[in-house]
């Protein structure tokens, strides 16, 4: 029973970073339709920024206390704003000029970006080739513990962090003007331009806040995961962003509900797989929902299928 | 087949809604062989989803399709293609960056046979069988009058060239039936004098029916035999062109009621 | 009317001459093999001919992705699963074999594969190079079959989801292989003899990855390999298969109103593409003596797409080039030698080629002029602050990546071939014997 419950509540957890992620791949996906390849590498900048600016601080030296809270959320500010700004430059310079070209070359250029981000990321005048340990930013104690499961400050931190910023998401989309505009574009960019909303801008926009959703969920994985980073050009990060998509996909992608969704299934699949099955598959695991989702059902469980006009 | 008189294209009662958008209703059609039929109707009133309903790449919700006693339903677009049912498109579809002449050779992909291992080893019958399809596809060209353009990229053409390059090249998979959609659409008076003339000449040389959409009703009225008129997915009239031009519901549909 | 069948029944050569046209691409492959293995290989250094041999590899990997990415216009990156499918099932029956049939795991070939020092003693071929060929072959066929049951669900997806289903495709290939148990080391080969075969052949060493084979690839083989990998690409290109390959990249909709079965062309070129790629990883695990599953993930793969897109969506000769230059470029940036020289050379061709056809692209000679002045301008900065280029190699891939899509969506060549790009597109197809209408089906 506690191994019950102690995979439900990591399956979660780990499911709450890959539905943050997840937003980021759904909602450019819903606005452009095309998969940014270049969104995990935003998530591992989101890593390697918080490091980099809690050292700046002089947070998480060897012997220093834990910081208090506020410091901790000044560093979150830091990282979501350098990879928002990131993510603007990159669909500025790099997606913008393929607004009519077909998809492929668009998800070509997505591999590209990936690419340069990952190998900019090593040099050594940006974070280095060797993987580095993370700061300590929250106090890493047990908070409570509910049927033998330790409930740690971390774990609250990351579903509680993650709550606020999917509730603002939802606030941003479904409440204001700028969400109605968003979901105009989604639906059709043309007449959404000839209706006077400005589409560069509300693309552009769309990007700042799925590039810092993604550096949220770099932030809190390095809360949760106070181990060592590894480079950016390692194979870890496509992975974690591959699931993250994979969510996005299972969700029912485009769909901001269904990439929430998707990212706790795919967390508690992994989890309970692991747990029970074998953690040797972990990543087999994953695709191998994919591959039965797209099958059955390619829309996803909450979205729509879509026909081509002939 | 009950009905006496034969027809190559037997179309009963075919009817798609998509949503609650009753795109088709009731749909039929029996075009005899080598007839020449027209289908018209305003904007929207379902004709180029009657042809998407006939070739497969729509699944009708009711109705059967027949060509030459064999029933489509059911068929993917490809074997609807193979049994000769073949058609052009609205918005043009030719495959832009392959030149003229492979554009018309794709067409005639559907009556050979391609083994991987023909290819590769080019066997006797693949060198002839490629020979073949050349020639046809030559001689095809030749009677539209592209043969000088043959190594130009399709999407180079002129419009008007571009459409007839859509005939040719469904007429390169042998059909029984040929549906145009919107053929003279974007040609000049000139062209669309021409196409008539073309659109015969195509039927009697290859002795087959041909169904066309067109707006142009100077063209509708004196090339075909037979016009069905759709409004609102709904066979409003259908019989000889006269007949159906002094049709009040037809004179309703495109002018309005009073 | 006279239908396509009968006309080209009545116009296929002698059933004879099917012998000449068949074979020779299997002699073509055989002279250039022996070209490369006899004269090339002993003249030059020998770094210059172990990156000769990985520019081989890479050029089947190349070529065979474009049959999916370049003719069928389906993004597939899963390249390098089906690339470890087939090294690991070659390099399986060959380190099995070897102990199996020979007693033990080395090396058991002849002067073709020799890849020792000193001349080697014996024939040219020995019992070896039979098993290390069969091997590819079935290690081809095995990567055929997977991408058989890949291709066959998978493709009925749209372009970008298909690209996520053979990326996982991949990830899934390499887990597995990295779960399977330890191989049988070669001391203990009296052991593996009598263990059977079924159960020796999952046995492939899992996250240390599969060792100590008998090291067979050789220049020989690899361009013998190389050879008849163009001359099939080639060949499938200019035919049917490749028109309905083409078709389905261009329009799939009017693909299907044409009569192509657009599900069973996908799975074909799927199945081609693994086959040369199932290939090329025998090759590769029996050129390195081991295979790794964590060396063939989505980098490797995202390596091949590279080549292909640089090289052009579906130009054979484009992709070879890509292949050979991405090879070339991580050496040649270590100490890059003055570029002016080449560009002007390359200025100079163009001008004389353009000048010749009477075409001049005035764009291309500028464009060529400003890379050439870039490039030394970069270099002789690099040279100045002792920054060694090869480490920044990858940097340059991505950022060519990223401007080749915005400027040049179609590659370098896009689907010509190096010696279109002056000429017309497509050259008149066969010798049409008799006057066009003549003896045509078209006239009732």
């Amino acid at each position: 029973m506690t191994q019950f419950l102690q995979t439900l509540f990591d399956g979660v957890t780990v499911g709450c970073l890959y539905a943050l992620i997840a937003l980021g791949y759904t909602m450019v996906y819903g606005i452009l339709k095309f998969i940014n390849f270049a969104h995990s590498d935003v998530f591992a900048l989101g890593v390697w920024m918080s490091i980099t600016i809690a050292g700046w601080m002089g947070i998480g030296a060897a012997g220093q206390p834990t910081p208090p809270l506020y410091l901790a959320l000044l560093v979150l500010l830091g990282t979501m704003v350098t990879c928002g700004a990131v993510g603007f430059t990159v669909e500025r310079l790099a997606y913008r000029p393929l607004r009519r070209a077909p998809r492929l070359n668009v998800l070509i250029t997505a591999i590209g970006v990936s690419l340069l981000l990952q190998n900019l990321g090593q040099r050594p005048f940006m974070f280095g080739p060797y993987p580095r340990s993370l700061p300590t930013l929250v106090e890493s104690g047990t908070l409570f513990t509910v049927m033998g499961v330790p409930v740690r400050v971390s774990d609250v931190a990351v579903i509680g962090m993650a709550l606020v910023l999917m509730t603002a998401l939802q606030i941003l989309i479904f409440r204001t003007k700028f969400g109605s505009a968003m979901r105009a574009v989604s639906f059709n960019t043309r007449t959404a331009s000839l209706m006077g909303i400005n589409a560069d801008r509300v693309i552009s926009i769309t990007f700042i806040v799925g590039t810092m959703l993604a550096a949220a969920a770099g932030f809190l994985y390095g809360m949760k995961y106070g181990g060592q980073a590894k480079q950016t050009a390692d194979s870890m990060w496509v992975m974690l962003g591959l699931k993250a998509f994979v969510a996005a996909v299972v969700g029912g992608i485009g769909n901001v509900r269904g990439a929430v969704l998707g990212g706790l299934l795919i967390g508690l699949i992994e989890f309970f797989g692991v747990a029970y099955l074998s953690s040797q598959y972990r990543d087999a695991y994953v695709f191998a929902i994919l591959i039965a989702v797209l099958l059955l059902r390619p829309e996803g469980v909450l979205g729509r299928a879509t026909v081509e006009k002939v | 087949m009950t009905d006496p008189s034969p027809a190559v294209l037997d179309v009963r009662d075919i009817s798609i809604s998509f949503g609650g958008l009753k795109a088709v209703q009731g749909f039929s059609l029996r075009i005899p062989p080598r007839a020449l039929y027209g289908l018209i109707g305003p904007n929207g009133a379902g004709k180029t989803t009657c042809f998407n309903l006939l070739t497969g790449v729509y699944r009708p919700d009711s109705g059967t399709v027949a060509l030459d006693g064999q029933r489509l339903n059911g068929r993917k677009p490809h074997q609807i293609a193979a049994a000769g049912l073949s058609r052009t498109f609205q918005n043009i579809r030719l495959f832009g960056d392959l030149s003229v002449f492979d554009n018309v050779r794709l067409g005639c992909h559907l009556r050979g046979s391609h083994s991987i291992s023909g290819t590769v080893l080019r066997t006797s019958y693949h060198v002839g069988q490629e020979r073949a399809i050349a020639e046809r596809t030559f001689a095809l060209l030749e009677l539209f009058g592209l043969a000088g353009r043959s190594f130009e990229q399709a999407r180079n053409l002129p419009y008007g060239d571009q459409r007839r390059l859509e005939i040719a090249r469904a007429l390169a998979t042998e059909p029984k039936v040929l549906l145009l959609d919107e053929p003279a659409a974007g040609m000049n008076p000139q062209e669309k004098v021409e196409l008539r003339a073309l659109i015969r000449d195509v039927r009697d040389r290859f002795g087959l029916a041909i169904l066309l959409i067109e707006h142009d009703m100077g063209v509708v009225m004196n090339l075909c035999e037979h016009i069905t008129v759709l409004n609102f997915g709904e066979t409003i009239a259908t019989g000889s062109p006269e007949a159906v031009q002094n049709d009040p519901k037809v004179v309703e549909a495109y002018l309005g009621t009073e | 009317m006279k239908t396509l069948i009968n006309q080209a029944r009545a116009l296929s050569p002698a059933a004879w001459s099917v012998i000449p046209r068949a074979l020779w691409p299997v002699a073509a492959g055989l002279a250039v093999a022996v070209l490369m293995h006899a004269v090339v290989g002993p003249n030059v250094p020998g770094f210059t001919a172990k990156m000769m041999l990985v520019a081989g590899i890479n050029i089947i990997l190349a070529v065979s992705l474009t049959v999916v990415n370049g003719f069928t216009g389906q993004f597939s990156m899963g390249h390098a699963g089906f690339m470890a499918v087939g090294g690991y099932v070659a390099a399986s029956i060959t380190y099995y074999g070897s102990i199996k049939f020979f007693g033990s795991a080395d090396f058991a070939g002849g002067a073709l594969s020799w890849t020792g020092s000193g001349p080697h003693g014996g024939g040219p071929l020995g019992k070896g190079d039979l098993l290390f060929m069969g091997s590819c072959l079935v290690g081809g066929l095995a990567a055929a079959g997977a991408g058989y049951i890949v291709g066959l669900p998978s493709l009925r997806l749209r372009g970008d989801y298909l690209a996520i289903v053979t990326l996982g495709f991949g990830e899934i290939v390499r887990v597995l292989l990295q779960g399977t148990p330890d191989q049988v080391q070669p001391w203990r080969a009296a052991e593996a003899a009598e263990t059977p075969w079924y159960s020796l052949m999952l046995k492939l060493g899992g996250p240390k990855g599969f060792n100590l084979l008998p090291t067979y690839t050789t220049l020989f083989w690899v361009y013998l390999f190389v050879t008849i990998t163009l001359i099939v690409c080639y060949r499938l290109k200019n035919s049917s298969t490749g028109r309905a390959f083409l078709s389905i990249r261009e329009d799939e909709i009017a693909s299907q109103a044409m009569g192509v079965d657009v599900t069973r062309y996908k799975v074909r070129a799927f199945v081609i593409a693994s086959f040369f790629a199932g290939t090329a990883g025998g090759l590769y695990a029996m050129d390195i003596g081991a295979i790794s599953a964590s060396d063939l993930g989505f980098l490797k793969s995202f390596e091949c797409i590279i080549m292909v897109v640089l090289g052009g969506m579906g130009s054979i000769s484009g992709a070879t080039l890509a292949a050979i230059i991405l090879t070339a470029l991580p050496e040649i940036l270590r100490e890059l030698p003055p570029v002016w020289p080449a560009g002007l050379a390359l200025l100079a061709v163009m001008a004389v080629v353009q000048g010749a056809h009477r075409r001049w692209h005035p764009r291309s000679l500028v464009v060529v002029a400003a890379v050439t002045l870039v490039a030394e301008l970069g270099r002789r900065y690099c040279a100045s602050q002792g920054i060694n280029l090869a480490e920044y190699r990858m940097i340059l891939y991505a950022l060519l990546l990223i401007v080749m899509m915005i400027s040049r969506p179609q590659g370098l060549l896009g689907v010509r071939e190096v010696w279109e790009i002056f000429g017309r597109r497509a050259r008149r197809p066969g010798a049409v014997a008799s006057p066009p209408g003549a003896s045509s089906g078209v006239s009732p």
